[in-house]
């Protein structure tokens, strides 16, 4: 199901060191992941400790079970993982998450403008970005989170999700008609174009 | 209308937002684009979707509020893992045979989801969170960890000895504790001891984090090696550029958390209070 090996090389070999029981390899792999990966479960579940926890425990599952990896990409493998885990989540909760809805989401990686008018401007638009990726369901966020917050190509997403091809396409395009329409009762953050998508 | 020249059939919603990711194959592609070229109605669509597309992609990335690590028990339950249950049951067999149930065997933990966090290597956990499993916080270093930490007016300084190997020492360094929250702060981490000559934070294991309130900042640390050959990590940090929440002022603490490249999962953390004025 998943489309290839690792594209990333340096992966492979850090992969193939830490199903030889190479813990310095394995940490190498999680300073990798961790940022990418912390943030897909923190856009799906919403809660920083509720995602951090996501993380740690799908890093751990990922180690415990490492030498069952064969030839799929490690970097799918591993928010397959976490993907799961999100669904874990959602079911013990019996709700959708909880994005983060104060300012010190502002805290982040990146460089933000200093002006304090432009950055109350751009934290209010990311609350609303925010708040209308949380009101998709999940199975069309967590497909809209890996393209556009996590940056995966549809065939690696088809991986992690084990669904058709046409599926994934299928999902993002109505989550982000969903989201569109959303942010667009926001004219003042959001223009909205002349003819409404979807 | 019949005979009338018309554009190619309108795309789909799937169709449009595909084009936007470059997922499309060629001839579809070429449809879709010819359409939207004479078809002003698609083409505010297709913006429409890019622009949203663009709005979540701008969401920042976020640091994770804490370091995620591999506990010394799962590292022996990896080792265990492909024996699987034929390993097991021989075991148990041996076990019985030999009598073990007579003998009075120390008390140890057990790798258990409530308890697999509380140690790693010489950073020490905080108690398990309730139903949170083997998740658990960073706290202080363990006691058996030397930790010190000097702060004077012009500058803070913090060292962490590896409690395993007394050569090994993560030192932290600021050239002030408070600083204008449009200053300049000069950061340098020295990773003594270090088993790796890299001068890549990533491959040492090496983050340096401004952290308030739980939340923090991720700094780059640029690496350089001193005369004696140890990495040094850290530079010259423009603060106007964080991006800090509002009110920007107020009480941080400078978190530099280094997992030891050497396989043994052992992390050590240091820290220093900075003031943002």
């Amino acid at each position: 199901m998943f489309p290839s090996q690792d594209k990333n090389p340096d992966d492979r070999d850090l992969v193939s060191r830490a199903r030889r029981g190479d813990q310095e390899a394995f940490s190498q792999l999680i300073v990798q992941y961790q940022v990418p990966l912390y943030n897909m479960a923190l856009r799906m579940v919403g809660g920083r400790d509720d995602a951090a926890d996501i993380s740690q425990e799908a890093f751990l599952r990922a180690w415990e079970k490492i030498r069952t990896l064969r030839d799929a990409p490690f970097k799918s493998w591993l928010f397959q993982i976490a993907v799961n885990l999100c669904y874990d989540h959602f079911r013990r909760n019996r709700r959708y998450g909880t994005m983060p809805d104060d300012e010190r989401s502002s805290f982040g990686l990146g460089i933000a403008t200093p002006d304090p008018q432009e950055r109350a401007e751009a934290n209010e638009r990311n609350r609303l970005v925010r708040e209308s990726i949380e009101a998709l369901d999940h199975d069309m966020r967590i497909a809209i989170v890996l393209r556009d917050v996590n940056g995966m190509a549809y065939d690696e997403i088809a991986g992690v999700l084990r669904v058709p091809l046409g599926t994934v396409k299928s999902r993002i395009a109505r989550a982000r008609a969903q989201v569109q329409e959303r942010l667009q009762q926001h004219p003042e953050f959001f223009p909205r174009e002349d003819v409404h998508a979807g | 209308m019949p005979g009338e020249p018309r554009v190619p059939t309108e795309p789909t919603l799937e169709e449009l937002s595909a084009l936007i990711d470059n997922e499309l194959d060629a001839g579809a592609q070429a449809r879709v684009a010819a359409h939207i070229a004479g078809c002003q109605a698609c083409q505010a669509r297709l913006d429409g979707l890019r622009q949203t597309a663009h709005a979540i992609r701008g969401l920042p990335m976020e640091a994770p509020p804490r370091t995620f690590t591999i506990p010394a028990q799962h590292r022996q339950a990896w080792r265990w893992a492909p024996v699987g249950w034929i390993g097991s049951a021989a075991v148990a067999l041996l076990l019985i045979a030999v009598g073990i149930q007579n003998l009075h065997l120390p008390a140890r933990p057990t790798a258990t989801s409530e308890s697999t966090s509380r140690v790693s290597g010489g950073l020490a956990y905080g108690p398990a969170q309730g139903q949170k499993g083997a998740v658990a916080p960073l706290a202080a270093p363990a006691p058996a960890t030397q930790y010190d930490s000097q702060s004077t007016a012009a500058a803070s300084a913090a060292t962490v000895v590896d409690p395993t190997n007394s050569a090994r020492r993560l030192v932290l360094d600021t050239d002030g504790r408070s600083y204008s929250a449009t200053g300049r702060m000069q950061v340098t981490v020295q990773l003594i001891g270090s088993p790796s000559t890299s001068l890549n934070s990533a491959n040492q294991g090496l983050t340096l984090t401004l952290v308030r309130n739980g939340l923090g900042v991720a700094l780059n640390p640029v690496g350089v090696k001193s005369g004696s050959g140890t990495p040094i990590f850290g530079g010259w940090y423009d603060l106007a550029g964080f991006p800090l929440s509002a009110p920007r002022a107020g009480d941080y603490r400078l978190e530099a958390t280094w997992m030891i490249p050497d396989g043994s999962g052992r992390v050590l953390q240091a820290s220093v209070p900075i003031t943002l004025n």
